[in-house]
């Protein structure tokens, strides 16, 4: 038997439920088949999301899940462009002609989906992306030049909590596009960040279970992590890695949205019509984070 | 006596790689060891840290070193202050010391004068303004020189005191800065 997983036409944080969906009681029983073939865009939230599927299956010791690659060959060409396909050679059976890796000329990809496995590829994350990061958000998303060290800050944090909390690595992809239907076709840059370890409630249920009683669960853990600045670790320097994110992206009506097991809670700027709080979502390992900074003007 | 520590070759030294980021909490807590050893056998009474040839730095680093070497100073009797800050590292810096209810006297690149980072009253970071402009003062000096009463003089004065900003030497209150 093989469970199909089919990838959302459109594969962002908003689809990325459907997707979880599919999969069922985790970890599935069947052997997975994860099917792109459909698939005619993806945010980076999207493509570390899939990585994270195929790791989890791993670490679950399920067999290596099939993955069938987009019909379309931009597509197939993007993901390609991204890294991905160089890290999903690894978790999944590929079927499907997968483009070759060429050489890349400025694109829209601040930083390819790259794993996060320990401290040293922090510092290779945030070495690699000072300068990018500085072109586009000054010149692309009229945020100002000093700006530029709260935003490999913001990345630094974000990743910090998979070598910090997840208990294995995991995945991080940033990007800038531009908004279709949201913020009047503004650009907007994207950190995804992405693993499959514990997840939020397991990491703080020993010190916060008993303060939240009935109300512990996934929602309560991320309550706790993204609205109370808690940490697991009793040091009372810690928890504010989340804090440092939220008062970076007030500053510049950005907005952090973290899915862990079956719960959302995002900080939503007044330009996004996001719920704030889901609960009840179809499980997914781990936990999936992703910021966004848009531009600060309208595009002419 | 001042005992000056670089934090661009401590960091190099930690991780043994040309990184010029202070970031992750396991690099930060590797740079104060580092730096809590030379203190150890150090004699200086106040540390310079000095961030020339820092890129980034984010908050767990910032917290690992800064913060708690802050908090370790005010068990003793060694003062700290930062030199080669860059104005976009201060957001790191004031978002855990004021997390901390700590302060620390920075000098800025390109600025003469030392600022105040982190959890400091008003009144107190006019008064480490005028002392670092303008020389050290007694109370009564610097009530004048800010045309204060000499009771909110005090009290700004007691605040600089108590996070070891400034102190008094015979009455005179000096500002924590580099000579």
């Amino acid at each position: 038997m093989t469970r199909i997983v089919e990838v959302p036409a459109h594969f962002d944080d908003r689809s990325f439920d459907q997707f979880a969906a599919h999969f069922g009681a985790w970890p599935p029983e069947e052997r997975v088949l994860i099917d792109a073939r459909g698939t005619q865009w993806a945010s980076p939230y999207g493509l570390v999301g899939l990585l994270t599927a195929g790791q989890a299956l791993a670490e679950a010791s399920r067999e290596k899940p099939l993955l069938t690659v987009p019909a379309s060959d931009d597509v197939k060409r993007y993901w390609t462009r991204t890294g991905f396909f160089a890290h999903a050679a690894d978790l999944f059976e590929v079927h499907g002609k997968v483009p070759k890796a060429g050489a890349t000329g400025p694109s829209d990809v601040l930083l390819d989906v790259t794993p996060i496995r320990a401290s040293e590829d922090i510092h290779e994350i945030v070495g690699k992306i000072q300068e990018s990061a500085a072109r586009i958000l000054t010149g692309e998303l009229g945020i100002d030049a000093k700006a530029t060290m709260g935003f490999a800050m913001a990345l630094s944090e974000a990743c910090q909590n998979i070598v910090e909390h997840a208990g294995t690595s995991g995945w991080v992809a940033v990007q800038t596009y531009t908004f279709r239907r949201r913020l009047g076709g503004r650009r907007v840059v994207v950190i995804a960040v992405s693993d499959a370890g514990v997840g939020f409630r397991r990491s703080l249920e020993s010190t916060q279970a008993r303060r939240f009683g009935d109300r512990w669960g996934d929602q309560g853990a991320l309550e706790a992590a993204l609205i109370q600045n808690v940490s697991r670790f009793r040091d009372p320097g810690r928890g504010q890695g989340l804090a440092g994110i939220k008062r970076y992206l007030s500053r510049w009506q950005g907005k952090i949205s973290i899915r862990s097991g079956t719960a959302r809670l995002a900080i939503v700027p007044a330009w996004d019509e996001d719920a704030p709080l889901v609960d009840h979502l179809p499980f997914f390992p781990g936990a999936q984070v992703q910021v966004t900074i848009p531009a600060q003007h309208a595009e002419s | 006596m001042v005992q000056t520590i670089s934090l661009h070759r401590v960091l190099q030294e930690a991780v043994a790689t040309p990184y010029r980021n202070l970031v992750t909490r396991a690099t930060g807590a590797a740079v104060r060891g580092r730096i809590e050893a030379t203190l150890a056998v150090g004699n200086g009474h106040t540390t310079l840290l000095d961030f020339s040839g820092v890129d980034c730095l984010d908050l767990s680093c910032a917290d690992e070193i800064v913060a708690k070497l802050l908090l370790a100073a005010a068990t003793g009797d060694r003062v700290l202050v930062l030199a080669g800050v860059r104005e976009d590292q201060r957001e790191a810096l004031e978002h855990v010391l004021a997390h901390h209810r700590l302060a620390v006297a920075a000098c800025f690149c390109g600025i003469a004068q030392p600022d105040l980072l982190g959890w400091i009253g008003s009144d107190a970071r006019l008064a480490f303004a005028e002392l670092s402009a303008r020389g050290p003062a007694d109370p009564p000096s610097l009530a004048a020189r800010l045309d204060w009463s000499l009771e909110r003089t005090v009290l700004a004065l007691d605040d600089l005191g108590r996070h070891r900003v400034a102190r008094p030497v015979a009455g005179v209150f000096h500002p924590a800065t580099v000579p």
